[in-house]
């Protein structure tokens, strides 16, 4: 057993409302310069869409994440040695139109354009090379609320049958939110030449060290979900880097903290590194139930010394009791990783959503079957579309999941009217009162020390009782027996 | 005076520059230290320029290289004629591959707006630099003949001398211009190329052929490469 810790996010996709709100905030803090315009660490999409990239779902034509290799997995866009042979021109780079060509508007113009008969406009610019742009071709968001486009919708890679977003009685919009995934097995990090990429020991964020990034390109490509972007302008590539600057000092990412609809989650989860290498060797309709298995229970007296043994601090066992993530992912088996036969193993973790809950089947409305709640095969939006995003194909695990969720707003709307439910809604769906309960607090009323719980990374908060008399005026001391006390307890200080 | 200026002055402010201030540029500045690719903003040109630049103009700098290192197993290679034959036809078939990457490449900086602000004074400058020199060593290639034996007795000799810190410019003072235009611009390059986005190739990315493909750091420094 070899118990790690990773930071998580997870995202409640019926809440949701698609406001970009998340986007900007992120952008306003992180990716406002030159030769980041472009970058949208944080995107939120339409789906079914083609998505920021377009069409970044594509493997066969990016080539991202990894592979079944026989006995082992393998990078999907090249094996080491003809990394070297591509260091010149790299085949799956996605191009600066794949993103778009970022804009702004020449705003001088309505103020200072000579005197004439024609109301004076702002016309755009583009932000990579300052030329104007005779017309805007696209954006991160272009195809925002288009469920039913032939242009954008129709070309999802996800889609089951194409023709469900061309009929009016069958078409069916949802966001999607997505930041880096910080995988548990990151291709971009395996497949950096120069080793700039890597995941941090303490809390798993994965970052590119910009002072080691030699520009080559590899991690764009091999990242399947393309979270990593090249600045154009320094010649290096950057990515989302989960706001370590505030997670360090106890603040939620600027994405969550900004999210109005209240749909992310936050928290810790111990994962076990020696399970890893036999869930990546999972069939494709497996990895859900893999990745679930990764993830271990932190009240489990052998994980919490395992955890101590790799630095884990007290602190953080105490995050990990408490994540929203572990509920979530674990206890309740709601939340969903996004494609995981991309076998990156992803740690954001999506609860789908039950919207728009029209039946595809008869008249539109007749759905009281089970009060006004519908049954999961009336749902709009197949289950084989969510299979596909968010299991690996596999529908089984999608439906366990809509079931619950679906028994959980009849078992809740039985009590808010006071005419309780049959009490087996719950327990064929695999919940009981108390974890309907409880889910129901997650998903509505939890404050925000509920939804984001996120332990402390400064070193002297980790244990201060230790670090007394260490510093400051006075006499210092320091005395053996905490020191090392300090070293079983895992919260030691590289 | 030109011969001194060219032969003696010029190698050893390159020589100087080039190690001075790569390592200086190293310890106080590898934010800058990249590749500067374009490839995200225009590909279509990149791919017909850069590729046959690069493959050509590896072998060619290794061609370059080996016969100083290894003088007398060159001139045993050299001396059968027939592979004298073959391996000037390579380096000629190099060369004019090496020659059609560069001046793509600087046509495409040309012609591309888009790459207008990506683009700067010094990527202009090792164009035209990179340009003068491949088609000085082209010409040379296809016009003086038997390049490969007079550089090994000529050049090789005087790359030594610098070396030894005892510069023989007896050696190269009596060649036709364009050889010492070809030697001239080959130490202005050195000597620009910590200043220019050419560091990138005082980097060659091999460590990673060997290691495990996940890497972890902890704060404080510490390292580890991990299968998993």
């Amino acid at each position: 057993m070899d118990v790690r810790a990773q930071i998580v996010m997870a995202f409640h996709l019926d809440k949701c409302i698609g406001c970009h709100t998340c986007s900007l905030a992120c952008k306003n803090i992180w990716s406002d310069r030159r030769g980041t315009e472009y970058m949208w660490w944080n995107n939120v999409e339409t789906r079914p869409g083609v998505g920021y990239p377009k069409r970044w779902e594509d493997q066969e034509r990016f080539r991202g994440g990894w592979k079944i290799d026989g006995k082992k997995v393998t990078l999907k866009s090249m094996p080491k040695g003809r990394t070297l042979a591509n260091l010149f021109f790299q085949p799956n780079l996605p191009r600066i139109e794949d993103y778009y060509e970022p804009f702004d508007f020449d705003y001088g113009n309505l103020a200072g354009a000579p005197e004439g008969n024609d109301q004076p406009v702002a016309g755009a610019l583009s932000q990579v090379s300052g030329e104007p742009i005779e017309q805007i071709k696209g954006s991160a968001n272009w195809d925002d609320d288009l469920g039913g486009s032939t242009l954008y919708a129709e070309w999802d890679p996800n889609l089951p049958n194409r023709e469900l977003v061309q009929k009016f009685d069958t078409i069916f919009m949802q966001y999607l939110p997505r930041i880096c995934n910080h995988c548990l097995h990151p291709s971009c990090v395996a497949s950096c030449p120069s080793r700039a990429l890597y995941k941090r020991g303490e809390d798993g964020v994965v970052l590119v060290d910009q002072n080691t990034c030699r520009g080559w390109r590899f991690c764009v490509s091999a990242c399947p979900y393309k979270k990593v972007y090249f600045n154009w302008k320094s010649g290096k590539a950057e990515k989302c880097i989960f706001c370590y600057p505030r997670v360090e000092t106890g603040q939620v990412n600027a994405c969550a903290q900004s999210c109005v609809g209240r749909i992310r989650f936050v928290g810790v989860v111990l994962y076990d590194a020696d399970l890893v290498e036999a869930a990546l060797l999972k069939k494709d309709a497996e990895l859900v139930e893999a990745m679930r298995g990764l993830i271990m229970d932190p009240h489990d007296p052998q994980v919490q010394q395992s955890a101590a043994r790799n630095g884990v601090s007290m602190q953080w066992l105490d995050a990990a009791k408490n994540s929203p993530i572990y509920a979530l992912v674990k206890k309740f088996r709601v939340a969903l990783p996004l494609h995981p036969e991309f076998r990156t193993l992803p740690m954001t973790w999506y609860i789908p959503s039950l919207a728009p809950v029209l039946s595809v089947l008869g008249d539109t409305h007749r759905l009281l079957d089970q009060g006004i709640i519908p049954k999961v095969e009336n749902l709009r939006v197949p289950v084989q579309y969510l299979a596909r995003l968010l299991a690996g194909g596999n529908g089984a695990v999608v439906e366990e999941v809509m079931q619950k969720l679906l028994a959980l707003r009849t078992f809740m709307r039985g009590e808010n009217l006071g005419k309780p439910a049959d009490p087996e809604v719950l327990s064929r769906a695999g919940l009981d009162r108390e974890a309907a309960l409880q889910l129901y607090r997650l998903f509505t009323t939890a404050g925000f020390n509920e939804r984001n719980v996120i332990p402390p990374q400064q070193r002297e908060d980790q244990a201060p009782e230790l670090r007394r008399k260490e510093a400051g005026f006075g006499i210092l001391t320091r005395v053996k027996s905490e020191r090392t006390d300090l070293t079983q307890r895992g919260g030691k200080d590289d | 005076m030109l011969n001194t200026l060219i032969f003696v002055a010029l190698p050893y402010v390159a020589l100087a520059l080039l190690f001075g201030v790569s390592i200086s540029r190293y310890l106080t500045n590898r934010l800058t230290w990249s590749a500067y690719s374009t490839e995200l903003l225009e590909r279509n040109l990149l791919y017909w320029g850069s590729n046959p630049w690069h493959y050509g103009i590896i072998p060619l700098l290794f061609a370059h290289l080996i016969p100083v290192i290894f003088a007398t197993a060159v001139a045993l290679l050299l001396g059968n004629q027939a592979t004298l034959l073959i391996l000037e036809g390579i380096a000629l078939g190099l060369g004019l591959l090496a020659l059609l990457g560069i001046l793509l490449l600087l046509l495409r900086r040309v012609n591309s707006s888009i790459l207008k602000r990506a683009t700067y004074f010094s990527d202009w400058l090792i164009l035209i630099l990179l340009l003068v020199q491949t088609g000085t060593g082209v010409y040379m290639s296809a016009f003086l003949r038997w390049g490969s034996l007079w550089y090994l007795h000529a050049a090789v000799p005087y790359f030594r001398s610098i070396w030894y810190c005892n510069p023989q410019v007896e050696y190269l003072a009596d060649f036709p211009p364009v050889v010492k235009l070809h030697v001239a611009c080959a130490m202005v390059i050195l000597a620009v190329l910590p200043f220019t986005k050419l560091v990138h190739l005082l980097y060659l990315p091999i460590d990673f052929l060997k290691d495990a493909p996940i890497l972890y750091r902890w704060r404080g420094g510490r390292v580890a490469k991990r299968e998993f």
